[in-house]
């Protein structure tokens, strides 16, 4: 008895360790078709951690998964947005590998290359895979793309958006029924605002420990530019970083806030804040703060004159790590349901992430009475043709690289020096570290 | 029942031999054996470690078993010297101790000193309203302190705009982040500064001041010529702490209120060598700059014990 089970075990270990090492990932054991056994998958979570109704819905998800799968039990464990990757990657090595994990997009690479995420192509069935993926947009499946495969599952997903509050608005003078549509009106009304009002004027939820960097290359990209080509950075060349010296000339004109940067949503929920650009997972949060206290309205991004925006994706997409084919088969099944008709309703509604079915929105049993009532949720959907990447950065020093890009933005907008220079000397020092 | 009595009786027999043996002048192993749970101890969470991060300040390395170490030669400690962010971190540092000084030497050893002579529970009572800050945890202090000072709706913020000083960015102006972290930092410290200096001074032999008031001695003079000296060690003692730790210190409220911001003004070297090793994973970046804090502070550590060993003063 006890010789088999040293043998099996001794088995397994050969197994596992040979998988990664010497068989091509397609070689994963196929997974089985059902559940027929109780199962218990682990679920990192971001939406969890947050105070604010994405727990709420998320919990609302999860239960409905287990109720219409009662062999599958699902842990979940929440960590913040910005803390996930780094939990995952610790319980990794520590060998506590998850099952299943919500993650960002700026750690897309990293997690195909190194943490050894699964490629739903290697997993899936082909027929299985094309019959869910039907319908879904396909500019938000790419996004979860690395070489062709898919690593993440588009999941909870939106655009930056201006939000702007009504009443500072007519307190200034200007009118809530047409909102700026350029930076140049921003400046304009975000003067109007602080000189007539004593409140701030702008802020981007770009600059914040939280913030990722979807909002910085929303804007960067709207301008045409963009924050890597390749292997080479390129975020102090000419469109990107006059996109830079925009916001700080703002800052300058006193049009643009100088706040805590982690408290830009704060302030703005507060109403203290005439505009904020952010993405729109916070606008159910916003809907409660505003109730009854101050008029919340949402508009498109604004551009740079003529040029379109380029509309950059915040969220996540859900990345698979368990190596058992019986995990597999209901980590799949959870983001089948996560990313079903079904829980996007929930996800949008409740929580304010785009729907990833577009298919729902108008349809009376999903979105249709929701969008109905909320029209203003429209300036998000519409964006959802011109969206762009959030690019993330290659290499075993992506996260240094990145760190150094957004404290060279800071010091451009907030310090004193020559904007373009500094994110010039940042970049010359980031570029030694890239691949 | 005699088991047990056997085993104890034991280490009493053996005791003798090591005796005889260090007459001898030979080896023991006896004392090894006490010593060795704190040796492994000591071993496995300090020296080992310390030994592991000089080794990985020459890798590129970002945490991943999976991932390779790639040997990189001194270039981390290059990199390091060649960004702004590290040379503003070690001002920082120094800036930290000198602002913490007052707070937790120079304000609590006054303050010891005059509740000292105050009476009964009016003592008791201002030495715990001293003490309360030291008991509340750092987050939650970090916290409260936010409120206070927050531009809109903090009540310093406020308090201060009707008296006409206008809205001051405590957490938001680089002008003003680092004292203010400074002073969180302090204020926190001082209870427990406080609580050593009244132990200290309350260990003072009461005679000599009988003895001294008897001279006819001002209070001062007992302030001066008996405390002061008598307090010196402890004196030493918690400048030696200010200056090895208090930069330490600050962590929980850079990391809650400023994320060493507004433009890296807060940020020490202690928060910058957190930054590098577990927000942007290198951990080679992290163990340079660990390295640079420690030769650093091994040597002003060293310093330290010589001028305490130097100035203290000792009632034997």
């Amino acid at each position: 008895m006890l010789r088999r089970t040293t043998l099996k075990l001794m088995a397994t270990l050969t197994a596992a360790s040979m998988l990664p090492l010497g068989l091509p990932l397609g070689a994963l054991a196929e997974m089985p078709a059902t559940i027929d056994k109780p199962v218990t998958i682990t679920f990192y979570n971001y939406n969890l951690a947050s105070a604010s109704a994405g727990a709420d819905a998320t919990k609302e998800l999860i239960a409905g998964f287990e109720k219409k799968f009662p062999n599958v039990k699902v842990e979940t464990v929440a960590v913040p947005s910005n803390e996930i990757i780094n939990r995952v990657q610790a319980d990794i090595v520590a060998g506590k590998q998850p099952d299943v994990a919500q993650l960002t997009f700026r750690d897309l690479i990293f997690i195909a290359s190194d943490l050894g995420g699964n490629a739903l192509e290697d997993m899936v069935r082909p027929a299985e895979l094309k019959d869910h993926l039907a319908g879904m947009i396909p500019k938000g499946l790419e996004l979860g793309k690395v070489e062709g495969k898919t690593y993440g599952l588009a999941y909870t997903f939106s655009t930056p958006v201006l939000y702007y509050n009504g009443d500072l608005f007519k307190q200034a003078g200007l009118d809530p029924n047409n909102p700026p549509k350029t930076w140049a009106d921003v400046n304009i009304a975000g003067k109007a605002i602080k000189e007539k009002t004593g409140k701030n004027g702008f802020f981007p939820g770009a600059y914040g420990p939280t913030d990722g960097t979807f909002v910085y290359q929303a804007i960067v990209m709207s301008n045409g530019g963009k924050v890597r080509d390749d292997n080479k950075l390129t975020y102090a060349d000419k469109n990107a970083a006059e996109a830079v010296k925009m916001l700080r000339d703002m800052v300058d004109s006193g049009a643009h806030a100088k706040i805590d940067p982690a408290s830009g949503s704060d302030t703005f929920a507060a109403g203290n804040l005439g505009m904020f650009v952010y993405t729109t997972a916070v606008l159910g949060s916003y809907k409660k703060a505003a109730q009854g206290k101050f008029d919340l309205r949402i508009a498109p991004m604004p551009s740079f004159g003529e040029k379109p925006t380029a509309p950059t994706n915040s969220g996540s997409a859900l990345f698979v790590f368990s190596k058992d084919p019986a995990k597999q088969r209901a980590a799949y099944e959870l983001l089948k349901y996560l990313t079903s008709k079904e829980a996007y309703t929930v996800i949008t509604s409740k929580i304010g992430y785009l729907p990833l079915r577009l298919d729902i929105v108008d349809d009376p049993n999903y979105l249709g009475p929701w969008v109905k009532e909320n029209p203003m949720f429209r300036a998000n959907l519409e964006q959802l043709n011109r969206l762009t990447a959030n690019v993330a950065f290659p290499g075993p020093n992506y996260r240094q690289v990145e760190k150094m890009m957004m404290d060279s933005v800071r010091e451009a907008v907030f310090g004193k020096g020559d904007p373009i220079a500094t994110l010039k000397a940042a970049q010359d020092q980031g570029q030694d570290l890239m691949p | 029942m005699t088991d047990i009595q056997a085993d104890l009786a034991r280490p009493l027999t053996l005791a003798r031999v090591p005796a005889a043996a260090r007459q001898r002048g030979t080896f023991t192993v006896q004392p090894w054996l006490y010593l060795a749970p704190a040796l492994c101890l000591l071993m496995m969470w300090t020296y080992v470690p310390l030994v592991e991060a000089f080794q990985l300040s020459f890798y590129q390395w970002n945490m991943l078993p999976t991932a390779p170490q790639r040997y990189v030669g001194l270039t981390n400690y290059q990199r390091l010297f060649a960004l702004p962010e590290m040379r503003a971190a070690l001002w920082n540092t120094l800036f930290y101790i000198l602002g913490l000084f007052p707070m937790s030497v120079i304000i609590p050893l006054f303050v010891a000193i005059w509740t000292q002579d105050l009476e009964g529970r009016a003592r008791t009572i201002y030495r715990a309203l001293i003490f309360v800050p030291m008991i509340v945890a750092p987050v939650v202090a970090a916290i409260l302190w936010r409120w206070l000072l927050n531009e809109d709706q903090g009540l310093i913020t406020l308090g201060l705009e009707t008296v006409g000083l206008g809205r001051i960015g405590f957490l938001t102006d680089p002008k003003y982040a680092l004292a203010t972290l400074t002073w969180i930092t302090g204020w926190k410290l001082i209870g427990f500064s406080t609580l050593l200096f009244s132990a200290a001074n309350a260990g003072i032999n009461p005679s000599y001041i009988e003895a001294a008031r008897i001279d006819g001695a001002s209070r001062w003079g007992i302030i001066r010529d008996i405390r002061l000296p008598l307090l010196s060690p402890t004196i030493l003692l918690l400048s030696m702490m200010t200056i090895l730790f208090g930069a330490q210190w600050s962590f929980a409220y850079i990391n809650v209120l400023t994320n060493g911001g507004p433009l890296k003004s807060t940020t020490n070297i202690f928060y910058l060598l957190w930054e590098y090793g577990f927000q942007t994973m290198s951990a080679g970046w992290s163990s340079a700059a660990g390295m640079i804090a420690f030769a650093g502070f091994a040597v002003i550590a060293a310093g330290c014990m010589w001028l305490t060993k130097r100035f203290a003063v000792y009632d034997n």
